[in-house]
């Protein structure tokens, strides 16, 4: 999705937010660490002048997507490493391991993807940072 | 209730909570075989069980999907149901039917029960989830075209919307599909290729259909968020559903004798099948994001958005975890497929069920929108207590599935089958006990429909 330079276009943010949202599911799905490359950019050059509800979707998913980074390949690393290849109990850990993570990632996006749509802030469980004031949060229950 | 014709709905979801609760028993039966392997034997030999498991699955879902549509078409139609009596007999007839066909498994030896119900004159029995004998075939067929015309001609002579059209559609399709379990050719791949158009073409073509009609108008009520927002997102899902689902058959044909090209066009399509699963999951939480209200029924909405996220993840993603063929080569037909089949099933189908029943019994019961705070916080905690045992369940299967796979197949020194199912066991124990504690999820789940019946509705919070 385009990123218009002109707030006149996304006055509220939501189209950063959704591009944010969307950077951080295709780094998980489709294009690892391209995808992530773009996102880093988007927020290098973006978040300081963004709205609150845009500045929180880039910080969230930048930070979420550094944490994916660690849990999807450090942490794998390390089973491999300390299981050894040719070791059935790695693979069973390894592979439920590996669904488990990438789905809880993959879910928690799907959730900031619906969030941004609805021109709302999301704070990823655990991994995301505190939000700042002034974050449309909708509808309490 | 806006509509009385819509108490139909009624006897259907109380027979579906029944049958269900039959499923599950069978299923911790099975469950305790499959380490225990003479339990209940000859009473109950494993391969009854399974079958009773299976079939009782399919049936209850089919009820609760008949009675779903019973409750939503008059609704969606502004209109009564064609024929509310019609309704209640064809209920009658297939449950009669239902209650006979699974005795039937249990009461004589398989081959008796063909030859007691005239299979050789048209033979359709023998083969998986399609064990029903020949003449409960053609009764489903005959139920099935009676609650087509209900529902058709309810649909046809009042309101047309998506909605009701999408499910239609489904439940056509469900009925015009089941018809290929009449055809059993001698020829065993062209026998397999055409089960699969009706067990696949089922539960990932035209039942995820009827799956995000049900989900769609739960969302309508409970959120009140634009009708027309919503019917962009299901047309979108059911276009993906069928752009990927149909084509997506070719992940059954790779190992049965048919041609190369399945493999290729298999594992592309069917990698895409998860699409339609994420979408839904946007979908449901940025509806429920966008409610206007906040509805009393806080159960169904809990439902809602747990059908779309465990959906996308039985369905969705352990479902890519075997489709791709060069995985498949060595996962088919593995516990890996039966972690698979448990999630799925209950993401998809079992939840939105549920979701339906929790939506709209509260008013078939007489209540204006929910039951109790006290009957509702009952069924949340069974909504969790099964959610949380059926990810267990699938996670102690795809690790027995995992470590099959590497002794049996994988490995320099392959084992044969049943010395590795003594190897995997203790995943079959845990994953009893995971089961365990879905039953008693069940069990709180019936009682909720008890507890705090006589309490105060919940109420309904202003909007902002």
């Amino acid at each position: 999705m385009p990123v218009s330079d002109d707030s006149d276009t996304d006055p509220t943010g939501m189209m950063l937010a959704v591009t944010a949202e969307s950077l951080y599911l295709a780094n998980l799905l489709l294009a690892p660490g391209l995808a992530f490359l773009a996102l880093a950019l988007l927020y290098a050059r973006r978040h300081a002048s963004a709205p609150p509800l845009a500045a929180a979707h880039l910080s969230q998913t930048l930070s979420a997507s550094l944490w994916a980074g660690l849990l999807l390949v450090v942490v794998n690393l390390l089973i491999l490493t300390l299981g050894g290849y040719h070791t059935t109990h790695t693979w069973i850990v390894l592979i439920l391991y590996f669904t488990l993570a990438h789905s809880t990632l993959v879910v928690c996006g799907a959730i900031g993807l619906a969030r941004a749509l609805a021109g709302q802030c999301w704070r990823y469980p655990l991994v995301g940072r505190p939000l700042p004031d002034g974050c449309p949060r909708g509808m309490q229950p | 209730m806006q509509y009385k014709s819509q108490a139909v709905a009624k006897p259907y979801f109380i027979a579906a909570i029944g049958l269900f609760v039959g499923q599950i028993v069978f299923g911790l039966v099975m469950g305790l075989q499959y380490v225990w392997g003479d339990f209940l034997f000859p009473e109950i030999p494993f391969n009854v069980a399974r079958m009773v498991h299976t079939n009782l699955l399919i049936v209850w879902l089919l009820f609760g999907f008949m009675g779903a549509a019973y409750y939503l078409v008059p609704e969606e139609s502004e209109r009564e149901l064609q024929s509310p009596g019609l309704a209640i007999l064809m209920f009658w007839i297939f449950l009669i039917a239902g209650a006979l066909t699974i005795l039937g498994y249990l009461l004589v030896p398989y081959s008796t029960l063909a030859d007691l119900t005239g299979n050789a004159l048209l033979p359709t029995m023998g083969r998986e989830f399609l064990e029903q004998p020949t003449i409960t075939k053609i009764g489903i067929v005959v139920v099935a075209l009676a609650f087509l015309y209900n529902i058709g001609m309810t649909i046809l002579k009042g309101r047309k919307t998506a909605v009701s059209l999408v499910m239609l559609i489904g439940l056509a399709g469900l009925a015009v599909l089941f018809l290929f379990s009449f055809y059993n050719p001698d020829n065993l791949v062209k026998d397999k290729f055409y089960w699969w158009w009706v067990v696949h073409l089922w539960v990932e073509g035209v039942w995820e259909l009827i799956l995000g009609s049900i989900l769609a108008f739960v969302l309508i009520k409970t959120t009140g968020v634009d009708r027309e927002v919503i019917e962009k997102w299901l047309y979108v899902i059911i276009a993906m559903t069928l752009i990927t689902g149909i084509i997506g058959t070719g992940h059954h044909y790779y190992w049965i004798g048919t041609p190369d090209y399945w493999q290729w066009w298999g594992s592309v399509f069917s990698a895409l099948e998860p699409i339609p699963f994420f979408m839904m999951t946007v979908f449901a939480f940025n509806m429920v994001n966008r409610r206007r209200r906040n509805h009393p029924n806080k159960a169904a909405m809990l439902w809602a958005l747990g059908t779309a996220v465990m959906a996308f993840l039985g369905a969705g993603v352990w479902g890519f975890l075997h489709t791709l063929s060069p995985v498949n080569f060595y996962t088919h037909g593995s516990q890996i497929t039966a972690a698979h089949g448990h999630m799925a099933f209950y993401g998809a189908y079992v939840m939105i069920v549920l979701t339906i029943i929790s939506y709209a019994m509260p008013m078939l019961r007489g209540r204006e929108a929910a039951n109790s705070n006290r009957s509702q916080v009952l069924e949340m905690w069974s909504f969790w207590l099964m959610t949380v045992s059926m990810v267990f369940i699938t996670l102690f299967l795809t690790g027995a599935g995992i470590l099959q796979v590497y002794l049996q197949r994988f490995s320099d020194n392959p084992q044969p089958f049943m010395v590795v199912q003594d190897k995997v066991a203790l995943f079959y124990w845990a994953r009893e006990l995971a089961g365990v504690v879905f039953l008693v999820g069940l069990v709180v789940y019936i009682a909720s429909f008890f507890v705090g019946s006589r309490d105060a509705e919940a109420v309904t919070s202003t909007a902002e």
